[in-house]
């Protein structure tokens, strides 16, 4: 029953409850969807980079990892790519030579990775030929070919199928020329990707390089599933030790690091909301509180001991609280889920989006433990704004309080 | 042994600059199925011996034996629990509880003694339907008159199954009518429970129907008329 007299008595202001529940909804529903909008932009930039080049896997020369020299190539690569194609894991993976070199057109230059593919393997492992907007991948049609980012091309004043001059060192340490006809034009959500990205066939590289095999810097892995991870690594690391297996988080360690501290802003931002919350809720009470002190004092008078009538104030604020909260995830939730599907046009801020390597159409997402976390933080809170006017209550005075009107 | 046995009470209000001597060394004994009204004019003490009586408040000094049981001085949980089981109460106006209905306030104080859901429900309702309210066991306070609201605090009082039954001025808002028939009834559970009523009253239609009347004034003890 006094749960019962709780929810009525929460009840009783319909109009004040109300306020102070929508509030409570709409606060948190707010947060939610904001934590969401910021946990999808952080899930959209590390989806990105694994679609664009990273792959969930990468494997170098330990040599390679501290100074991106040529000479610091896997020297048995066959046996890496036998033991691929044997996981079960693995969805595809790209052997890629990797070059620092120059690209030169007639106006301009500019620093860029050249990036030595086999087309085919490169077209499984990653998503780039879906980020083309003009051209195609590499094939087989011309000599020598290169694909490369839009934003580069306009740098250096290129266009579809104009020449490109790649300069780079070989094995020896001499200056190489390449002049490639540009095939394709992508754009990825990764401005930095796009300006400093090359991509040639590896045998045309290989040939230049003065090598009879492809020199390969690195092994891109795509898994079938991204929670198959660690074990696969735990595989090729105990299969390699003379090998640097890595997860996109120690290749990407920024990205690791947003995705993280987002989770961590957005519990930060839920908590100033619900912090603000508390004192609407501490004052919705404590009206209640003071307008039923003859009430309270009958109730008291009767034989009600304090600690029920603490606990009673406190069910009011977890109900009103608990109402409030619940209502404020399904509409926060139910906004999450409709935007997820249909994800949010942000291209009005495509250039400050890409800055960031994140896509312009956003699909928030928040985890269901965030969703668990916060049913805490919102018990947590209202017991904490229900403290004040429950004190309120217990310290009044029964033979007084009978006689206050 | 009396019911209520007050010895030498003195209370002294030191919240002013000048001390409010409410009650100065009043004695007074109560028997059992006693029907007592205490009056006197406003500021007499009246309340302030009520609510000593029910262990709402202290006194400076003196004591109240209920029982042969001195409740002066027990601890304040101890007093909130000596109330809900020996004492009733009903009090001036706005007794019930506004969002429980009028067998949901009878039941309320059952409820709090650990009385069991299904005795708790038959003995309100009996209750009720004594004090002339079967009718309207659902009904909250607010569809109710104020007379009939005064009867569900006296059903309330007696849901306890108290020693006595303290009521501070219970016709204070009540009309005529419903007065003389909450003062029915209440002669009527007085007969039939062989309660002991207290009144705190200055009401004279009150003091007409009292066994027995002790006057107050300026907190002293002045006549005692059965």
């Amino acid at each position: 029953m006094l749960f019962l007299l709780a929810w009525r008595n929460v009840w009783r202001n319909v109009k004040r409850s109300t306020i102070i529940i929508v509030s409570i909804a709409l606060g948190l529903a707010g947060g939610l969807f904001a934590g969401a909008v910021m946990m999808g932009m952080g899930e959209s930039m590390i989806n990105s980079a694994i679609d664009r080049n990273l792959g969930h896997l990468q494997i170098h020369s330990p040599a390679y990892r501290r100074d991106a020299l040529v000479s610091n190539y896997i020297r048995s690569p066959q046996k890496v790519l036998s033991l691929l194609d044997t996981l079960g894991s693995v969805k595809a993976y790209s052997a890629r030579t990797l070059l620092e070199g120059m690209a030169s057109s007639a106006n301009s230059s500019y620093g860029v990775t050249i990036t030595g593919v086999d087309p085919e393997r490169e077209r499984e492992t990653t998503a780039l030929v879906s980020m083309l907007v003009a051209g195609n991948f590499l094939a087989d049609k011309y000599r020598t070919q290169a694909v490369i980012g839009k934003k580069l091309a306009e740098r250096l004043g290129l266009k579809l199928k104009s020449k490109i001059i790649l300069t780079f060192q070989d094995r020896s340490g001499e200056i190489v020329y390449m002049a490639a006809r540009i095939v394709g034009l992508f754009k990825t959500e990764s401005t930095a990707f796009d300006e400093m990205t090359v991509f040639v066939r590896q045998k045309d590289v290989t040939r230049l390089l003065g090598a009879r095999k492809p020199l390969i810097h690195e092994i891109a892995i795509r898994l079938k599933n991204s929670s198959t991870l660690p074990a696969t690594k735990a595989r090729l690391a105990s299969g390699f030790s003379d090998l640097k297996v890595e997860e996109w988080r120690e290749i990407a360690p920024e990205l690791a690091f947003m995705s993280t501290s987002v989770e961590s802003f957005t519990y930060l931002f839920v908590a100033i909301i619900i912090f603000a919350l508390i004192f609407g809720i501490t004052n919705t009470m404590l009206m209640a509180v003071m307008e039923r002190i003859h009430e309270l004092g009958i109730l008291m008078a009767v034989g009600m001991k304090r600690g029920r009538v603490f606990i009673m104030i406190l069910m009011e604020t977890l109900l009103l609280s608990f109402v409030g909260g619940m209502l404020g995830m399904l509409i926060g939730g139910a906004a999450i889920a409709w935007f997820n599907h249909f994800g949010i046009d942000l291209s009005a801020f495509a250039q400050g989006l890409e800055g960031f390597g994140s896509g312009t159409i956003l699909y928030p997402y928040l985890p269901g433990v965030m969703y668990a976390a916060l049913t805490v933080m919102i018990v947590v809170a209202a017991n904490i704004s229900a403290l004040m006017p429950a004190w309120k209550a217990v310290r009044l005075k029964p033979a007084q309080a009978v006689r206050v009107y | 042994m009396a019911l209520i046995d007050v010895r030498h009470i003195t209370k002294t209000y030191n919240s002013t600059a000048v001390p409010v001597h409410a009650l100065r060394d009043v004695n007074v004994h109560f028997e059992k199925k006693e029907f007592t009204a205490i009056v006197g004019p406003s500021g007499s003490g009246k309340t302030t011996l009520l609510n000593i009586l029910g262990g709402l408040d202290a006194p400076t000094s003196g004591e109240v034996l209920i029982g042969g049981q001195n409740i002066t001085g027990m601890k304040e949980s101890a007093l909130v629990e000596f109330r809900l089981r020996h004492i009733g109460f009903v009090f001036q106006a706005y007794n019930l509880i506004p969002v429980l209905t009028a067998i949901e306030n009878v039941e309320f104080i059952m409820l709090l003694q650990g009385v069991g859901k299904k005795e708790r429900h038959e003995r309100a309702r009996a209750l009720l339907a004594d004090v002339g309210l079967a009718d309207r066991l659902d009904s909250r306070p607010s569809q109710l008159s104020g007379g009939q609201q005064q009867r569900v605090a006296v059903a309330r009082a007696l849901a306890s199954r108290p020693r006595f039954v303290l009521a501070d001025e219970p016709t204070a808002n009540l009309d005529s009518e419903s007065t003389t028939s909450l003062l029915d009834m209440m002669e009527e559970m007085n007969a039939k429970y062989e309660m002991t009523f207290i009144f705190s009253t200055h009401d004279a239609r009150v003091i007409e129907r009292a066994h027995r009347v002790i006057t107050l004034e300026d907190g002293r003890f002045q006549e005692d008329k059965q």
